[in-house]
Formats: structure tokens, C-alpha cells, sequence
């Protein structure tokens, strides 16, 4: 074992020695530095496995053989071994990150190097506050040398600023610690915490003296301008190794002091500036552009967040370390890597990071990153995060949850923006970059240990039985052949999702609900994929993340415990993202999802939190006891689950989202995806149960709010000119009828709640298939610019067809079936007003329906389409077996809906529909699909056979006999009989469709950076300013703390 | 006496702040800020000062049952290093002075505030 001590010896003798050297040994200096940064590497690194693996004793090391305070005290226990590891690794990789900017300004350069990254080593070893003042300034300086590495004028200013502020902050430090050596006679901190400084009110001023230098020097919001623009100015090299070393290394410190206040209420003071940075320093990020900034302010949020948790450790007790350090973990190796990346690209705009597209590597680590900072599975910041709300909401500590889930909800909004510009911002031309080796691997380097920490904390935490490995690894072996054609995968993909749905059937065995929702699932993904088939190329990245999605979605299916649910959850929330931003116009789109289902899933979180608070129990059916704020747990678990269903309000993501999709990836998210979020809700009321007196408000409201969607999707569906958008308005319709059904709570609404969803993913299923087909063909979403298709395309037409007399619920199929139950489960439920607003809601729908296929299909044929053939086959596949299921679903739909009947009769008192072969009775009457069937084909194929008939003497219209046409060819679209077919119902209806609730959010979005706006105008720029602002910091933080304010 | 130093300490750190705050020429905020640290200093030492003590240097051995009144070295060697970082933290800060000069061609505070927001 090489002693601690030679850290120090190492990099100082270097550093000296380098001083040394003359311009002729430049070479041997180069070697010599990064030589000497490995053997501070191997040094730590060493003690952290002897620690891990022999579980070693902690070492203390007096220099020079005296006791304190004659010598220094240094420390190397666990904590320390791993902080120098990780400050060791950043500077290591640091080093060679920027070795050829450091060899150019030479030896000084690489000297002022070696001493930033000793010092931050010695800090966190050191036991002795004097020493910890000493090499907090010896920090400081060599931070201040370099910053200037850049050479540029904004350098010279950020520079200025920090030596300064951090100048004034160490003379604190330096009273604190003469008044804190008066008062307890040593040196050391442990015997100065052990003196209980805090205790008495002359001592206490010691205590709040080194409490407060130290919460300085971590940047707390609005006392940080000073940090921030070091950040800004200096080389990005340079802000990784501030944000990942310097920034771990002042948390440990940090930790390390705390104790001196251990007592009254400073830890919660303590929290709460650590909450306030965490808000606010996201919160001002919102409105920032330069990419440096902006990590800047994202690092002093993230070390805001662990201060927050590090006040928070009483409420914690032993979990405190584990949950620091994988968020730490997270924000050490993300912040690294971003900051290079940054580096590499050389961008004063966010915007311009749209050049990484021509690097995958660099932009798949760059979406990593991003991903770990917000705490997306699987990084070690998702384990943290969870296991912090957990134990927050076990201790009753709600308000803190409101604060993390907020905070980081708003970090979201400005990392996902950036990640939306770097995969889809249109640019003219992609600025060019380079990407040299010594930069590209201590890039990924980082993403390594990410992904490494993710898999030991995973361990760490035994939140391994929480993963669904096989499918995840399927995912990965997807992404291992993504250079393959796009066929190749898709029958990996297909064949791999069959196997996994054979593989899990026998399991699933007696439970219907989850049968169902398979079948939609894994199902309704083989049938999307074939339609894959028809894309050329290899379409780099789909399969990865369209597998990722149904990874997720075959997770929340075998999910057990609230863990593997969340988890799952934001699988699916993760690969649905990638694949919606695929669409050539989706950045926006994609945006407002992805802020819809963060929030959705916080508010589900939160939601589980309270429901393990209540029980102590990680399983799901810990949500049906909520003991704790139960109708508040119940709401938010709702509207987390109605933010992927699209309900009103929370909708206006959808449209924009499935209409600009790719043209096979619109069935996936509306056919397939929409029903994850049924799924959880039905998870939720079979939870809550019938007469859960915590709930009878929430689903009569969520009953209006079903119905009330159900009328503005339609409405909204009727006013379309984009036939994809039109279909993504009838989704949020037709799941608006889903979640007025399954409020209802009672048999028959529960029946007719099944029968729309399976209705739905099949006709919703065929007719994105189609018509995004056709879309494609034609080369235009607008209805107005189509036309005529009956004849060149008939397979498609009668597809449609078909999937539209479902959807308007018109006897025989199935759709029919859906409506009667419902009206019956109305008439039952008595909810007569909601009832009405759905039944005129169903109205509507005939008038959007009748212009898709009129519009498409009837009317003239355009010019430009004359040579147009029929859409691919491998479209129309998965669409026909689509119909045939629909037609024995209405044939026969007693082998479906009987045994559903069957699995919800135990939920509801009552039962009040007999099932008799085909022969549906309820109290209010009866229903034979099958007798129906036949009866209105009859009717049907002879009305056809008379028709056909007649039309032998019918006389031929040749298209331009515009006597006959309702339109004229080769005029403007506006002349179109379909373009505003509905002026007049707009203009008596218009207004329930209004964009009032896009209205709301965008002015809600408006409104928060208008305030981030107002609020960063306190970094004026001026280091007096900055200065004033923490002093002020101090003045109230004293006179909260000691004075009693 | 020891208080007047005291007070000559505090009233130093406090016009240094006043200096670093409301000053406009960078090369007096540097002095100002030489100030604020060297009032640090004087408070140090005086609170280490034991009234009537000696130097902390013994040429004899104490008297046995006496307990000789010396003034505690410790705050005496903390507040030399104290001075050596002052004196390099000055020496950075005007090198600074410097560069920010050869940019501007300003002494002003106020034309230094390209980063903001």
C-alpha cells in the first residue's frame, strides 16, 4: 500500500520539479505530468479496493510524527478513498482531455494542474481545519491560474470575480477558525465538533463563521454569480474538472463540517438554501442559451440538491451516504462528459449543438448524460432519487418531495429542449467539428463509469429484481447490430418479441386483465413492426428505442412492487421520446411530451411515495391501503396516469406528437402506447375499489373530465385538414370514452371500458397504418390535396371502411358493442347529464369520420396522384389480420367479453349482465351480436348484389362533368368542397374547441420564463454586485440562524 | 490596549468590504481587499494575545507548580501562513488588475461585465 501521504509528495515535488524545467525539457514535462496524474489515480484508487475487497481499516496519518495541532492530520477512511478516486479519474482524464492546450501554454500550465487536483485531494483528506483552509485557498488559486488557459477577456473577468468573492469567504473562514480554536483549544475538526460550538450563543458565532464560508463556497442561488460566470468564461476542460472534482470535493467537505451546527435547527436551514439553489438555479437555466452557462447553472442546482439532502440527513439516518452518492455519481460522470462534449463543439449556442448529429457516439452519450442528470433509469440518480422520495414520504417530509419533484421537473425543461435541438433542430448547415482521440475517450470514459455505477448501484441497492433483464438485453443486442439493414432487425425484433410472449404467457395464467393488455402489447408490436418491413435502409436507432418502449410496456405488465412499475414506466417514457422525435417535424412535438410524462410520472412518484409511506410495503397492492393524504395520493396517481391517456387538459401534446410521427410509428404510441396509461388506471380503481369514500369526488370529476374530452377530441377531430392529426384528435376522443367508463366503477361500465380499449387498438391500429401509408404515398398530410383513392387504392378503402363503422359504433361490429354496453352502464350509473354530452360527443365523430374517407377516398382524383398504386403490403398485412380480429371480436365477442365479465363481477356487487351462447341480457334489455352479424350482412349483401344490379345501367360520370364533381380540379385548395367542409359547425361550435387549454399552458410557460427571466437579472455582471449579494446571504442567514428571525 | 486592536481589526475588515463594494477603480478594490486581510490578521492575533504573556519561546524549564503565562503560539504560526496566501492571493489579483488592463484599457469596474445572466 503506497501511503496516502505520497498524493501530496507526488504532486508537489512535480510541480516544483516542472518549475524547473527549461523550454528544452517541454517533452519530459508532458510525460512526468501525466505519469504523476496515473500515480495519484493508482494511488486512491488502491485504497478504494483495499477498502471494498479487505475491507480494510481506516488509516489516519500524522505528518511528521507530531500530534495535532503540531502536525497534520490526514485521513484515508472509505469516503475519502472513494472522493480521491473520483477527483483522481476526472483529473486524469481532464488532463488528457486538454493536454495539447496545456503543452502549448507549457510547463507553468501543467504545474498549476497538478496543484488544483492535490488540493482538492487534500481537502477531502484532511482532518484539520486549518489545513482545510490552507488548501481551499491553495484551490482557489490554481482554479484562478486556470481560468485564464483561454486567454480571453471574459475569462479575465470571471477570474476576477472569483478570487475576489472566494477571497472573502476564506477571510470568514479564517475568523470562524481562530474563534472556533478559542473556544475548543485544537485544531482538528472532530475535537472542535466534540466542543459543541454551536451550543452557546458566544461560541455559536465561531460555528456559523466556518458553516457559512463553506456555503459559500458551493454557490448557494442567489449569492453564486460569482461561480456561475467561471463556468461561463473559462475553458470547458476546465468547467468539468470544477463541476465534477472541484464540486464532489466541496460536498465532502462540506459533510465533513456539518456537524460543527449539529443541533437546533441549522441542518434544516441548511436543506432549505439547499432547496432554494436547487429551484433556483434550474429555474434561471430555463431561459439560458450558452451551453457552458447553462451546465454551470445545472452543477450549482445539482449541488444544491445534495446539500439539501445532506441537511436532510436526520430525517435520512444511514441511507443519507448511499442516496448522495448516486446522485453525486451521476452529476460527477454526466457533468464531466458535458462539459467536454462542449469543449469539442465550441458553441455559444445551445443551438448549434445540432452539429453532434454527425457524431452518433457523441450524441448517444450526450442523451445519456442528459437522461442520468434528470434520473431516468437505469442511472444510479433514478435509484437515488426513489429511494430518497421513499424514505421522505415514509418520514412524513412531503413538502420536500413538492420541492425535489418541482425542481426537477424544471431542470427538465431546459435539458430536454437541448436535447430536442441536438437530435431534430433544422440547420442550414451543421457546423463542422472536430473530435480527436484524447478527447473522444475521456468522454467515454465517463459514460463507462456511468454506466458501470449504474450496474454496482443497482447491486448496492438490490433493486435488481425490480429490472426485467431479458428484454432489456434484447434491447442492447438490437443496438449492438444497428448498423444491420432495417429488415434484418425487424425479424430479430419480431421473432424476439414472439419468443418473449410465448416465454411469458404460462405465466400469466388466470389473469385476464394482464392477458389483455399482453395481447395489445406484444401483440399489437409484432403487427406494428410488420410494417416495418416496407422502410428502406437502416433506419439507424428506431429498433433500439421502439424495443426500449416495449420493454417498458411488457415491464409494467410483470411488474410487482411500485419499483418495477416506476421503473418500467420511464423505460417506456424514454424509448417513446426517441421514437416520436423520428418524425421530421416532431421537435416541438416530442418536447411537449416528454414535459407531459416527466410531470406525469413525478405526480406518479409521488403518488407511490404516500402509498409506501402507508404501508411499508414496496408491493402494488400497497396502493389500495393509502393511509396517508389518500384522496390527494389518488389524485396524483390519476393525473399522472391521464397524462399518457391525453385526457383533457393534459392533452395537447397528443395531436402534434402521433401526427407527425413516423408513418409506423403513430399506430405504436396511439394504438399500443395510449394504453399504458389505461393500463395504470385501471390498476388504480381496481385499487381504490367500489365506494372508497377517498375517492367518490375524484371519479365523478374524472368521469366529467372523461366525457369532456370525449367531446373535444371529437370536436377537434371534425376541424382537421391533416388527416394524422385528425386521427390523433379521435384517439384523445375515443380514450376519453375509456376513462369515463372506467369511473363509472360499476360491471357494466367496467365491460364497456374493455371493449373500447380492444376496439380501439385494433381500429386505431389499421387506420394510423393506412392512412400514414398513404400519407406517405401521396407525400402530403392535408386531406384537401387527396382525393379519388377508392379506385387506386381498394385494399386501403376498405380497411378504412371498416375501421370507421367501428369507431361510429354501427351495428354489426364491434364498435356497436361498445356503444350498447355503454349506454347500458349510463342508463345503470345514472349519469345522465355526462351521459348526454357523450352521446352528442358520438355524433360528431360521424362528421370527422365521413370527411376521412371522403375526402380520401371519394371525390376526384388529383392530378399529381394519377400514377399513384396501392400502399405496400406489408402495410396491409398487419391490417387485414387487424380486421379479422375485429370481425369474430363482433361476431363472437362473448369469448372476450364473458370472461371479462367474469374477472370484474368480484369487484362489483352486483351482477347485472347474463351471458346465454351469444345473448347478452341486462336489465334494460338484450343484445345478440352474432344474430346481428348475420342479420345485417344479409341486409348488407343485398343491398350490395341490388346496387350492383342497378349500376349496370347506371350512367358513367367521367371525372371533369364538374355538374356532378361538387368540385373543380385546378383551382386553389381553398375552392375544395372537403377544405373547411365544417365552416358552419365551426362557426356554431367552434368555440368549445377554441385552443383555450394550449392557451393555458403556453401562457403557463410564458409566464415561468418571463420569472426566470426576472429572476437571473440579479447576475447584473458586477462583482460588486455579486460581492453585496453574499454578504447579504450572510447577514440573513445569521440573523435566521442565530438571531431567531 | 488588546481591545483597541481588536477594534482597529474589525474597523479594517469593514472598510476593506465597503472598499470591495463601492470602490470603482479594480487597483484599489485590490488594496481594499489587502485591507480586509490584514484586518483578519490583527484579529487573529489578538485574540491569541494573553494579556502580560510572553512570547512563546522558553529558554528554562518552568518552575515546578507554576504554570509560566505564555501566549498560545498556535494563532501566531496560523496567522503567518494566514499572510503568506494573503500576500499570493494579492499578487493573483493583480496580475489580473493587469490583465484586465491590457484588455480594456480601464481601471473601471463597471466596463467588466460582459458575463451576465
Amino acid at each position: 500500500m503506497v501511503a496516502p501521504i505520497y498524493i501530496i509528495a507526488i504532486a508537489l515535488g512535480l510541480a516544483f520539479t516542472m518549475g524547473l524545467f527549461g523550454k528544452q525539457l517541454k517533452n519530459i514535462a508532458g510525460v512526468l505530468f501525466i505519469a504523476g496524474l496515473g500515480s495519484l489515480t493508482f494511488i486512491s484508487g488502491q485504497w478504494l479496493w483495499n477498502f471494498m475487497v479487505n475491507s480494510a481499516a481506516t488509516e489516519i496519518i500524522y505528518t511528521a510524527g507530531f500530534k495535532p495541532p503540531f502536525a497534520i492530520v490526514l485521513q484515508m477512511g472509505f469516503e475519502e478513498a472513494v472522493l480521491t478516486t473520483m477527483i483522481n479519474v476526472a483529473g486524469l482524464l481532464g488532463a488528457l482531455y486538454l493536454f495539447p492546450l496545456l503543452d502549448k501554454k507549457g510547463n507553468n500550465a501543467m504545474m498549476v494542474y497538478l496543484i488544483f487536483i492535490m488540493s482538492t485531494n487534500v481537502a477531502v483528506m484532511t482532518s484539520d481545519i486549518f489545513n482545510l483552509f490552507v488548501f481551499t485557498e491553495v484551490e482557489s488559486i490554481a482554479l484562478a491560474g486556470l481560468i485564464l488557459l483561454t486567454g480571453q477577456s471574459k475569462a479575465f473577468q470571471a477570474g476576477m470575480k472569483y478570487l475576489i468573492v472566494s477571497g472573502i469567504s476564506s477571510g470568514l473562514l479564517l475568523l470562524g477558525i481562530i474563534f472556533a480554536y478559542q473556544f475548543s483549544g485544537s485544531l482538528t475538526i472532530i475535537d472542535m465538533i466534540n466542543a459543541n460550538l454551536w451550543a452557546v450563543k458566544a461560541s455559536s458565532i465561531a460555528a456559523f463563521l466556518l458553516i457559512v464560508a463553506f456555503i459559500i463556497e458551493m454557490k448557494p442561488f442567489p449569492a453564486n454569480g460569482w461561480g456561475i460566470d467561471v463556468y461561463t468564461a473559462a475553458h470547458p476542460g476546465i468547467g468539468a474538472m470544477v463541476s465534477a472534482a472541484g464540486a464532489s470535493a466541496s460536498l465532502y467537505v462540506f459533510y465533513k463540517v456539518m456537524p460543527l451546527v449539529n443541533g437546533n435547527d441549522w441542518y434544516y436551514f441548511i436543506a432549505l438554501i439547499g432547496a432554494i439553489t436547487f429551484v433556483g438555479s434550474n429555474l434561471v437555466a430555463t431561459r439560458q442559451e450558452n451551453p457552458n452557462r447553462l451546465l454551470g447553472y445545472s452543477s450549482i442546482g445539482q449541488v444544491g440538491f445534495l446539500m439539501m439532502i445532506l441537511g436532510l440527513q436526520d430525517v435520512l439516518g444511514e441511507r443519507t451516504l448511499i442516496i448522495s452518492f448516486s446522485i453525486l455519481i451521476s452529476h460527477y460522470a454526466a457533468k464531466a462528459g458535458l462539459f467536454w462534449i462542449s469543449g469539442i463543439l465550441n458553441a455559444e449556442n445551445i443551438k448549434d449543438w445540432s452539429a453532434l448529429r454527425k457524431n452518433p457516439i457523441l450524441l448517444f452519450l450526450f442523451g445519456a448524460f442528459l437522461f442520468a442528470l434528470i434520473g431516468f433509469p437505469p442511472f444510479p440518480s433514478f435509484f437515488g432519487k426513489w429511494e430518497l422520495i421513499m424514505t421522505l414520504s415514509q418520514t412524513g417530509n412531503y413538502s420536500w418531495i413538492v420541492v425535489i419533484l418541482v425542481a426537477s421537473f424544471i431542470e427538465g425543461i431546459y435539458l430536454f429542449r437541448w436535447l430536442g435541438y441536438a437530435i431534430k433542430l433544422d440547420h442550414a448547415q451543421l457546423p463542422a467539428f472536430k473530435t480527436p482521440w484524447y478527447q473522444l475517450i475521456p468522454i467515454m470514459s465517463m459514460g463507462l463509469i456511468l454506466f458501470g455505477m449504474s450496474a454496482y448501484l443497482t447491486h448496492v441497492f438490490n433493486f435488481g429484481p425490480a429490472i426485467n433483464y431479458i428484454p432489456l438485453l434484447f434491447v442492447l443486442a438490437i443496438f449492438a447490430i444497428d448498423f444491420l439493414p432495417a429488415y434484418i432487425k425487424n425479424t430479430v425484433s419480431i421473432a424476439g418479441i414472439a419468443y418473449y410472449t410465448y416465454y411469458l404467457w404460462p405465466s400469466l395464467e388466470n389473469d385476464l386483465l394482464r392477458q389483455i393488455f399482453i395481447g395489445i402489447f406484444l401483440g399489437g408490436a409484432i403487427l406494428t413492426l410488420v410494417a416495418g418491413y416496407a422502410k428502406k435502409g437502416t433506419r439507424a436507432g428506431f429498433y433500439p428505442m421502439a424495443l426500449m418502449m416495449f420493454a417498458g410496456l411488457v415491464g409494467l405488465i410483470e411488474a410487482k412492487s411500485m419499483l418495477q412499475f416506476f421503473f418500467n414506466w420511464e423505460l417506456m417514457t424514454a424509448g417513446s421520446y426517441f421514437l416520436i422525435i423520428r418524425g421530421k417535424r416532431s421537435m416541438p412535438h416530442a418536447y411537449s411530451y416528454i414535459l407531459f410524462s416527466i410531470a406525469g410520472a413525478y405526480a406518479i412518484l409521488m403518488g407511490f411515495g404516500l402509498a409506501y409511506g402507508s404501508q411499508l410495503n414496496g408491493n402494488l397492492d400497497a396502493l389500495s391501503q393509502i393511509s396517508l393524504l389518500p384522496a390527494l395520493a389518488y389524485s396524483l396517481l390519476a393525473v399522472g396516469f391521464m397524462t399518457k391517456t391525453a385526457s383533457l387538459g393534459l392533452h395537447i401534446w397528443l395531436p402534434g406528437a402521433h401526427g407527425e410521427a413516423e408513418s409506423d410509428v403513430s399506430p405504436m404510441v396511439s394504438a399500443i402506447l395510449l394504453k399504458a396509461g389505461v393500463f395504470g388506471l385501471i390498476l388504480l380503481f381496481l385499487s381504490i375499489g367500489v365506494d372508497n369514500p377517498n375517492a367518490t369526488t375524484l371519479l365523478y370529476v374524472l368521469g366529467w373530465v372523461g366525457a369532456l374530452t370525449t367531446l373535444i377530441g371529437n370536436m377537434g377531430a371534425v376541424f382537421q385538414e391533416d388527416a394524422k392529426r385528425l386521427l390523433a384528435y379521435s384517439s384523445i376522443g375515443q380514450l376519453g370514452y375509456i376513462l369515463f367508463a372506467f369511473t363509472f366503477m360499476t360491471h357494466m361500465g367496467w365491460l364497456a371500458g374493455f371493449t373500447y380499449t380492444i376496439n380501439h387498438f385494433m381500429f386505431k391500429a389499421i387506420l394510423f397504418l393506412v392512412i400514414g401509408g398513404i400519407v406517405v404515398k401521396l407525400g402530403t398530410h392535408n386531406m384537401y390535396e387527396m382525393g379519388g383513392m377508392i379506385k387506386k387504392m381498394p385494399f386501403s378503402f376498405i380497411a378504412v371502411l371498416i375501421s370507421i363503422i367501428v369507431i361510429g359504433g354501427i351495428p354489426p361490429l364491434s364498435g356497436f358493442a361498445g356503444k350498447w354496453l355503454f349506454y347500458n352502464a349510463v342508463i345503470e350509473k345514472g349519469w345522465y347529464f355526462q351521459g348526454a354530452i357523450i352521446f352528442f360527443a358520438g355524433i360528431v365523430a360521424f362528421l370527422y369520420l365521413f370527411k376521412l374517407i371522403y375526402s380520401v377516398f371519394l371525390g376526384q382524383l388529383k392530378d399529381n396522384h394519377r400514377n399513384v398504386k396501392e400502399i405496400s403490403a406489408w402495410i396491409l398485412i398487419p391490417s387485414y389480420i387487424l380486421i379479422i380480429g375485429i370481425m369474430i371480436f363482433s361476431a363472437f365477442p362473448q369469448y372476450i367479453l364473458q370472461p371479462i365479465s367474469d374477472m370484474i363481477a368480484p369487484h362489483f356487487q352486483s351482477e347485472t349482465i347474463t351471458w346465454t351462447g351469444s345473448l347478452a341480457t341486462t336489465s334494460l334489455g338484450y343484445w345478440d351480436a352474432t344474430t346481428i352479424m348475420i342479420v345485417v350482412g344479409t341486409a348488407f349483401m343485398l343491398l350490395l348484389g341490388w346496387l350492383i344490379w342497378l349500376s349496370a345501367k347506371a350512367q358513367k360520370v367521367e371525372q371533369f362533368n364538374i355538374v356532378f364533381a361538387a368540385e373543380r380540379p385546378f383551382r386553389p385548395e381553398t375552392t375544395h368542397v372537403s377544405y373547411n367542409i365544417y365552416a358552419g359547425y365551426q362557426k356554431a361550435l367552434g368555440w368549445i374547441v377554441a385552443p383555450g387549454i394550449t392557451n393555458f399552458w403556453n401562457t403557463m410557460s410564458t409566464n415561468l420564463l418571463e420569472f426566470a427571466g426576472w429572476t437571473r437579472r440579479i447576475y447584473s455582471g458586477s462583482i460588486q454586485n455579486y460581492t453585496l449579494h453574499v454578504i447579504l446571504f450572510i447577514v440573513v442567514f445569521y440573523l435566521i440562524s442565530i438571531g431567531g428571525l | 490596549m488588546e481591545y483597541i486592536i481588536l477594534i482597529t481589526g474589525l474597523a479594517l475588515i469593514l472598510m476593506g468590504l465597503y472598499g470591495i463594494m463601492y470602490i470603482k477603480n479594480i487597483f484599489r478594490i485590490v488594496i481594499a481587499f489587502a485591507l480586509f486581510d490584514t484586518g483578519i490578521n490583527i484579529v487573529m492575533v489578538t485574540i491569541g494575545y494573553l494579556r502580560n504573556g510572553m512570547a512563546p519561546i522558553l529558554d528554562k524549564m518552568p518552575t515546578e507548580g507554576t504554570t509560566p503565562a505564555i501566549v498560545d503560539p498556535v494563532p501566531q504560526a496560523l496567522v503567518l501562513t494566514s499572510i503568506v496566501i494573503g500576500l499570493g492571493v494579492s499578487a493573483l489579483m493583480l496580475t489580473y488588475v493587469l490583465k484586465l488592463y491590457e484588455d480594456k484599457k480601464s481601471l473601471d469596474i463597471n466596463s467588466f461585465k460582459d458575463l451576465k445572466w
